[in-house]
């Protein structure tokens, strides 16, 4: 039987997860959304990527977290920053990239990556969540329109109108001030997207820009934050296929690392991992194993 | 060992009790001083406790209608501290520093209550004038006199001599402390090195020399190489002291804090009074000029030293792979080095991480996160040079 290793991403909003094989081919890969840092939505992503690679659990002998919730996984080896895992992943999906722009439901960062694809400068935002996957959220809700919908909604805008792109409760009022003055709903989304580009400009202005230059994160998948995003950088965005898992390609990397470089000789506690995943997926809360959203397998190797 | 640290943490934790307490049992007077550069010796040798106004974590209310959001904490701290009548234990509050917002917080506390002591007497900026030794040596003339009118005392070059002494001795102990972290001989977390300096400004210094001596007398002192962090300079802070937490934190995500330039740090400790020159005021004068060769204050003009230059330096002398700024949300001069110092440690290739720190507290999470993937890039290429070499 194949040795397996498991990377996981446990975002503020999402939970991905990727299973690799001991060649480093992705055999699974899976995305759950069950809010906030949910153990729930963990869960899910894993049923859904253990459901998906057709293995037992006992084949995972190394497992690597990353994202905001890394530290609460006890079944994690070890636990590595999404920064660090987002440029691994990134590069791997896109071996000539030299800046991966991030945006995830909390945060959004810009690594630059130096020409062997190590990370050489990085920049986060700080507590505002102005220009990340939340701001998208809270502005979707303003408007009326379905998260999935408002990229392309504000694609259909002819113009744009100026939104803060300081506060996300502040651009919240000016938008329901812009609604109630009669602007359209597509001007106002244009303008919301807009507004994430310029944050993001900023970032990159902190890191220096260098192209080529890969998205990552859930933001990566909306239409008109990669147009817009685009346009104020100059340049053609690459999204990877996976954009959204590169974080937990990025760790199941690492794990796979961590594999080659140990024995080849089976661990003493690699039972603890089948352990740890048995009692996890076993949590009286846990939800139906289809609940996770899988995402079509990255063609990757390692 | 931990009694001694126990009490420097107590002292920096409480540190208007510590003093209150102090009054109560010797019956001295107690003065505040405002951060950077007043030469608390002056005030030791009136016989009266000196005592650094600090930043207290309390959530700022009264204060916060008297000064706008977009000055410092600290400063909006210290009216907070006025206006909520906690300094009253203070005889008066003496301070020499031009900082804009500390002026202005200074107008507040005579504003809001006039029955305060608060005098201000402006050291010159320009540090490599011909004329500014004269011009500190003046000032510093002016500021003794205005303290023995104030405390109604006569200040005697002798007892200036001896205060010098002191806080010399103080100032040495310290420094000794850093040496012996910086070389691995000791493993003081950077939290206790700031609840020792913390608390060398608001205790008796006599006090606090003989707990020094006490510490350094029962460390256990090794040579057995540091363990397997990275080895970080922690830059900023220029008045005021960083949350602990913070400190601690990024010890935590596998650094190890060697050296730093802050004021509740090396800052503070740096320069001696050459107790060979003969008028103590100008001893003092003499110093405040110096000072900016040691550790650059981005306060003062001096056209001859560069802080970025002199931090590159100053990572490169102990060791550290990297440099956290801390920089304080609203700290103008810091603000306007900041960019220079950035791309200082672009230029030579030095990795460096900035946090800005808010009175009101920093999202823990995300500091954490920058300062492991910062952790983790120093280490990614540390291994990638090894392979490499």
């Amino acid at each position: 039987m194949k040795s397996h290793v498991l990377g996981i991403d446990f975002g503020s909003t999402t939970a991905k997860v990727v299973i690799l094989d001991e060649d480093g081919n992705t055999v699974a890969s899976c995305v759950s959304q069950k809010g906030a840092v949910s153990d729930e939505g963990v869960r899910a992503a894993l049923r859904g990527a253990f459901e998906q690679a057709g293995i037992n659990l006992s084949a995972v002998v190394r497992v690597v977290s990353t994202g905001y919730g890394r530290r609460m996984l006890d079944i994690a080896d070890r636990t590595i920053t999404e920064i660090t895992c987002h440029a691994r992943g990134a590069r791997a999906l896109v071996p000539e990239a030299r800046l991966v722009i991030d945006i995830g439901g909390q945060d959004s960062k810009v690594i630059a990556l130096d020409r062997n694809g190590l990370v050489a400068r990085f920049a986060m935002n700080d507590r505002c969540a102005a220009g990340t996957g939340k701001f998208l959220e809270v502005l979707a809700r303003a408007v009326n329109v379905e998260l999935d919908d408002m990229g392309a909604e504000a694609l259909k805008a002819e113009e744009t109108v100026a939104i803060t792109s300081m506060c996300a409760t502040f651009a919240e009022t000016e938008v329901i001030s812009l609604l109630a003055e009669g602007r359209p709903k597509q001007v106002i989304l244009a303008g919301v997207h807009q507004s994430i580009a310029s944050r993001t400009v900023g970032l990159v202005g902190r890191v220096g820009k260098h192209d080529p230059i890969v998205m990552t994160g859930g933001v990566a998948q909306n239409i008109a934050a990669v147009h817009f995003l685009g346009k104020a950088l100059e340049t053609r965005l690459i999204i990877p296929t996976g954009a959204q898992i590169a974080g937990a390609l990025g760790a199941a990397l690492f794990a796979l690392d961590d594999l080659r470089s140990a024995s080849k000789v089976k661990r003493d506690d690699d039972d603890a991992v089948e352990g740890k995943l048995e009692q996890l997926l076993a949590d009286p809360q846990r939800c139906t194993p289809a609940c996770g959203k899988k995402e079509t397998p990255v063609t990757f190797k390692a | 060992m931990n009694t001694v640290l126990d009490k420097f943490a107590q002292a920096a934790q409480r540190p208007y009790e510590h003093v209150k307490a102090w009054k109560q049992e010797r019956g001295v007077k107690a003065v505040g001083t405002l951060p950077m550069h007043f030469p608390a010796e002056i005030i030791h040798a009136t016989g009266a406790l000196p005592v650094i106004v600090q930043e207290m974590p309390d959530a700022i209310t009264s204060g916060g209608g008297a000064m706008y959001p977009f000055f410092c904490g600290y400063t909006r701290s210290i009216v907070d501290q006025v206006t909520e009548d906690q300094l009253g234990f203070l005889d008066a509050i003496m301070f020499t520093d031009h900082c804009v917002q500390l002026l202005s917080a200074a107008d507040v506390i005579r504003i809001s209550r006039p029955e305060t002591t608060i005098h201000f007497h402006q050291l010159i900026a320009s540090l490599r004038q011909p004329w500014s030794l004269e011009s500190s040596v003046k000032t510093l003339r002016e500021l003794v006199a205005d303290l023995e009118e104030v405390l109604g005392v006569v200040v005697t070059e002798e007892a200036l001599r001896h205060s010098i002494s002191v806080f010399n001795e103080n100032r040495r102990l310290i420094r000794d402390l850093y040496q012996m972290r910086r070389t691995g001989q000791i493993q003081l977390r950077a939290s206790q090195m700031q609840h020792i300096v913390k608390s060398s400004m608001v205790m008796d210094k006599e006090t606090h020399n003989a707990l020094l001596r006490e510490l350094i007398a029962s460390l256990k002192t090794s040579t057995a190489p540091r363990s397997d962090t990275v080895a970080i300079y922690v830059s900023g802070h220029l008045c005021h002291a960083p949350r602990p937490e913070i400190l601690d934190l990024i010890e935590e995500c596998g650094a190890t804090i060697v050296d730093d330039d802050l004021y509740t740090g090396y800052r503070y400790v740096s320069t001696d009074v050459d107790a060979g020159i003969g008028d103590p005021i100008v001893a003092l004068a003499t110093a405040y000029i110096r000072k900016n060769d040691n550790v650059p204050c981005p306060t003062r003009i001096d056209p001859e030293v560069d802080w970025e230059e002199w931090l590159l330096g100053a990572v490169d002398r102990c060791g550290a792979q990297g440099l956290v700024v801390l920089l304080v949300k609203f700290c103008e001069p810091h603000y306007f080095a900041y960019p220079r110092i950035k791309a200082a440690f672009e230029r030579n290739d030095v990795p460096h991480l900035m946090i800005e720190t808010e009175h009101d507290g920093v999202a823990m999470e995300n500091v954490r996160t920058k300062v492991e993937s910062f952790v983790e890039m120093i280490k990614v290429q540390r291994a990638a040079r090894a392979v490499a070499a």
